[in-house]
């Protein structure tokens, strides 16, 4: 158990009010027992005892209220006591009641304030100390009336009993459910730190492999190799880092096209985008990064060894355009349209299918010697 | 306003690695610029360009202490007639354009090769805007996110691009050299020069006035 002030977070808000109504239940309750107690003790076989019952229990609600008020109060053993005092008064009034009185169904003494206890166990302890509680004033429930008599006491045992397992179970469900979501809390504060840490390592890195990069390329020979590695690697690393911001529209069933381009980047191909995110429903952006990566995966393998390739993406109030163009040997005027005849048309009909899929068009422009380009467009419903 | 042919350079070179900082002073001195100080931090570059007037600062955008974008608007405000050229790993866009809109005339990823630097360092202390591919993705977004803003929230009428700039950056965007985009579109080198120094020149100056807007609106209040 915690003290208070030491961590306050592990109270949770829900129980703090479970107490504080707890204990509004208590003077309210108390208050009935007091009005039922003034106004028929003069028919009780002891009429002073009656009385020095209802100052007991005031001076027991006092003392209960002030102690559960704090954290540090509610402990098992006055929670124990709490129970015994009101089976105590419950039972007091067997001997205190005239006989008459108590086979004709009276209520006890404390009425339903005995009910308190069972309730104080249920928030602190969940369901079963509830429920353990509400045995204990049962019993002596039945020590006070023996024979049963289903119109009220069975009815109030069996009220206490549910009272009892059912406070003590929407407390627990409610105290975890705060806990998980504090729990959520500290590993969404975990992560942006982890990724604050990553983002200033990741620069260290990115500095180093673009060191590699300018330097290896200078020298010539092997040392360029060296120097092509490492522009693959900074471009995968720059994709990777860039790609970690763009996951605003996932609730939404929308996707940033910028994820998808973005690591088609490498040390040959260039990607720009804008700063901000361009979303597209999901099937959409997956749709429009296959069909890039196509188109970019083609340029590489027919333009040329030494071709480079650019990819733009853009996004206007009516459509996300994505170009892919790449400065190699391109294609001949109506290559395409023999081959469409021929029946192989393998990379170009699979970026149109896709586009198509999802209400897009799909365009190439070429020419021998002037490279190719192939311009993917996805209006915005 | 140009510097005499036999005129170096003056750079100043602000960095946060070292080993960058010394790197690329040993090669822009072994090209011919002067190379008049190098800073670790954005404090520091604003001490340092007060005492040397370099004409281009050559500025990494992952400062210890200030944003670029600070540093940028810190160092025109003191020093109009110097040139800010943005040569950073940086992976985050939003920096980029933040600096570039805050008054930086072009980018450069390090990564380019030496010879790019180079070219790039004199564009720029020419006054020539210089863009890469990524960069004009970058000003195209921002004047469409520009537009769509205003179009959603009305307010004052937000910087636009004409049409045949828009078709200049969106083929400098495609990879395409400036003499490349001249054929292309049958206009003079000079005139594609012109119109991408425009849409950057639009952008800060919006940006600006967007400032002492904030300002002014802040005072009175």
């Amino acid at each position: 158990m915690c003290r208070e002030g030491f961590c306050p977070d592990s109270l949770t808000a829900m129980a703090d009010q479970m107490w504080r109504a707890l204990a509004a239940f208590r003077v309210v309750a108390l208050g009935y027992a007091g009005v039922l107690i003034v106004r028929d003790h003069s028919l009780y076989a002891h009429p002073g005892a009656g009385l020095l019952v209802l100052g007991a229990m005031t001076c027991w609600t006092l003392t209960t209220v002030a102690a559960y008020a704090r954290p540090a109060g509610r402990s098992r053993w006055l929670l124990g006591t709490d129970v015994a005092v009101a089976a105590a008064m419950v039972m007091s009034t067997r001997w205190i009641d005239s006989a008459a009185r108590i086979s004709a169904g009276s209520a006890t003494l404390p009425a339903f304030w005995a009910a308190a206890p069972v309730l104080a166990c249920a928030v602190a302890g969940g369901p079963w100390a509830g429920i353990a509680a509400g045995l204990a004033i049962a019993g002596a429930d039945m020590v006070e009336h023996p024979q049963l008599q289903p119109q009220n006491t069975f009815n109030g045992v069996v009220l206490l009993l549910v009272a009892g397992g059912l406070v003590g179970y929407v407390v627990r469900l409610g105290t975890r459910a705060e806990e998980a979501a504090r729990s959520a809390t500290r590993r969404e504060a975990a992560a942006a730190e982890r990724e604050r840490l990553a983002r200033s390592i990741h620069d260290s890195v990115l500095q180093v492999l673009a060191l590699v990069t300018s330097r290896g390329r200078a020298l010539g020979g092997e040392a360029a190799e060296l120097g092509d590695l490492a522009a693959q690697q900074e471009a995968a690393l720059r994709a990777l880092v860039s790609g970690t911001g763009s996951e605003d529209g996932h609730d939404t069933g929308l996707l940033d096209v910028r994820a998808v381009t973005e690591p088609l980047a490498d040390g040959r191909t260039t990607v720009s985008c804008p700063a901000t995110a361009v979303l597209l429903p999901e099937p959409a952006t997956r749709a429009l990064g296959a069909a890039a990566a196509a188109a970019v995966d083609n340029a590489r393998r027919h333009a040329g060894a030494d071709a480079r390739c650019w990819v733009l993406l853009e996004d206007d109030a009516a459509a996300v355009l994505l170009t892919v163009r790449d400065d190699g040997c391109g294609i001949a005027a109506g290559r395409l349209a023999e081959a469409a005849a021929a029946g192989r048309l393998g990379v170009a009909q699979a970026i149109v299918g896709r586009l198509e899929n999802i209400g897009g068009t799909a365009s190439v422009i070429s020419a021998p010697g002037a490279g190719t380009e192939v311009e993917l467009r996805v209006p915005r419903g | 306003m140009c510097p005499a042919a036999d005129e170096q350079v003056r750079v100043l070179i602000v960095d946060d690695h070292p080993i960058w900082r010394n790197g690329v002073a040993r090669d822009l001195t072994e090209l011919g610029f002067s190379v008049v100080g190098t800073a670790g931090s954005g404090m520091q570059a604003l001490r340092i360009a007060k005492a040397v007037q370099p004409d281009v600062v050559l500025l990494d955008l992952n400062l210890p202490d200030l944003p670029g974008s600070e540093v940028t608007r810190q160092l025109l405000t003191a020093h109009p007639a110097a040139r800010v050229l943005v040569l950073s790993a940086s992976a985050e866009r939003q920096d980029v354009l933040d600096a570039v809109t805050a008054g930086a005339s072009g980018y450069v990823l390090k990564s380019a090769e030496l010879r790019e630097l180079a070219e790039a360092v004199l564009a720029t202390s020419a006054g020539r805007a210089v863009f890469t591919p990524g960069l004009a993705g970058l000003v195209l977004g921002e004047y469409r996110r520009l537009s769509a803003q205003r179009d959603r929230a009305g307010g004052p009428a937000a910087p636009a691009l004409t049409s045949r700039e828009t078709e200049v950056l969106r083929l400098v965007a495609k990879g395409l050299t400036y003499p490349q985009i001249a054929v292309r579109l049958g206009l003079s080198p000079r005139t594609v020069q012109n119109h991408v120094q425009n849409t950057l020149t639009k952008l800060q100056l919006s940006n600006k006035a967007q400032l002492v807007r904030y300002a002014i609106e802040e005072g009175v209040e």
